[in-house]
């Protein structure tokens, strides 16, 4: 008579970094990197820098996020500077040539604000290239109209713009440090 | 007899160490090696490069505006001045990377045919937009505001017309626009990202916000000429066509 007893299923080992199933082989996770034979202070760091990561990108998911509302900001100016004018200069000859080229910049904000989901990159480079020659030829035509409080704005914006470009850039670089891409 | 078929995928071997790793693995898990250490190395340059772009169109903007915009700088001296600075600096950045850029400068797809339908394209577009502009200018800029005016008469006001107009253009924006920077673009971002890119900020720095209807669709036409014959040359001659027509309607 034969008695056979089921062995029981080796647990399954899994990464202490990322869950994902391993070998006893191993030395590194193939999956994050984590030192899975490292010293205590090395497991430690790993798990430090891959939370800094994780913080790192809700940041600039963030930015990335308030630069495409800046875009949406500054297609609304345009929009309120185009009725403005239209009012302003109701009935005059070359009322078209200073009202049409604010529906333009502003078809042209919402563009790029509402394609930024997509793809922030080509958006925000845009966006930061328009409105810098756009605020240079305001001032070049109308010097007057600029400024301190013109000025501060100017810096918040290109800052948001900046910020966004950047951001969107480290978010691809931390993507392909832990190999997501 | 069924014979089984052994097939024996080769796997792929560590960047570092060399041992046989899974297909799927991103490090390796005997050393802790990086399996794409060169895309993380493009992920790192992609900043330094956007800041070199930067300085690049920042040049560009303060050379063109300043002589059109600003009073002191109005005179034939300083727009001359200017427009040499910036066949500078676009040859000094072209040349930054003049390893990988130089390739672009040979025409190894040349072809007559190609080179007559992109040129026939463009006269017709040329002509199509100035008869569009010019109606344009006159509905929404009583003063004719749109259209530079010849304000000389004579061969040499044409020769000279002809050749800062149509000829210098063609072939340091090109340099500039196709070459430098969208090299540099695609290695920030995919094809059709620096086309567009590269094409929206080539036309906003003409500082037409109506021009923009045509610029741009003519910038986006050299980028996508440019990606598909991986040259500058055909880009060259289709912008030194498309401005010729201009000039020819400015002077005639």
């Amino acid at each position: 008579m034969e008695n056979s007893f089921a062995t029981p299923p080796s647990p399954v080992l899994r990464c202490d970094g990322c869950f994902t199933a391993i070998s006893d082989v191993d030395v590194y996770c193939a999956n994050c990197g984590y030192p899975l034979k490292g010293t205590s202070n090395e497991q430690k760091r790993f798990i430090y820098k891959q939370n800094k990561s994780d913080f790192d990108s809700v940041a600039f998911t963030k930015r990335v996020k308030n630069a495409g509302e800046t875009l949406y900001y500054l297609a609304g100016y345009f929009i309120f500077a185009g009725l403005v004018n239209t009012w302003h200069f109701w009935g005059v000859d070359n009322m078209l040539a200073i009202v049409i080229p604010n529906l333009i910049l502003a078809m042209l904000f919402v563009a790029l604000a509402g394609y930024s989901g997509k793809k922030p990159l080509a958006c925000f480079i845009s966006g930061l290239g328009l409105y810098v020659i756009v605020e240079i030829l305001i001032m070049v035509n109308n010097p007057g109209s600029i400024g301190l409080v013109s000025l501060i704005i100017i810096g918040v914006i290109i800052g948001y713009l900046i910020k966004g470009i950047k951001s969107a850039v480290d978010i691809e670089k931390i993507k392909r440090q832990h190999n997501i891409v | 007899m069924n014979l089984e078929e052994n097939v024996i995928e080769a796997k792929p071997a560590c960047v570092n160490c060399g041992v046989a790793l899974d297909a799927k693995s991103k490090f390796c898990n005997i050393c802790g090696a990086h399996q794409n250490s060169q895309g993380l190395q493009e992920a790192e340059s992609k900043w330094p490069l956007l800041k070199q772009a930067s300085l690049f169109y920042i040049i560009l903007i303060v050379s063109c505006a300043l002589p059109k915009y600003v009073e002191y700088f109005d005179t034939t001296f300083w727009a001359f001045f200017f427009e040499v600075a910036l066949w500078i600096s676009i040859v000094a950045f072209f040349a930054i990377n003049w390893r990988e850029n130089k390739k672009l400068l040979r025409w190894q797809s040349f072809s007559w045919q190609k080179l007559c339908a992109y040129l026939a394209i463009t006269v017709t577009g040329a002509f199509g937009i100035h008869y569009v502009m010019g109606w344009l200018n006159i509905v929404i800029f009583p003063n004719n505001e749109l259209f530079d005016k010849a304000t000389g008469s004579g061969f040499l006001y044409s020769a000279i017309i002809v050749f800062f107009t149509a000829v210098t253009p063609a072939v340091f924006e090109e340099l500039g626009f196709r070459g430098y920077l969208m090299q540099n673009l695609l290695k920030i971002s995919d094809e059709r990202q620096a086309i567009y890119v590269t094409a929206f900020l080539f036309a906003i720095l003409h500082l037409q916000i109506v021009g923009l209807a045509w610029l741009l669709p003519l910038a986006v036409f050299l980028g996508y000429i440019r990606i598909k014959e991986n040259t500058l040359w055909y880009g060259i001659f289709i912008h030194f066509a498309f401005n010729l027509t201009a000039c020819i309607f400015q002077l005639f």
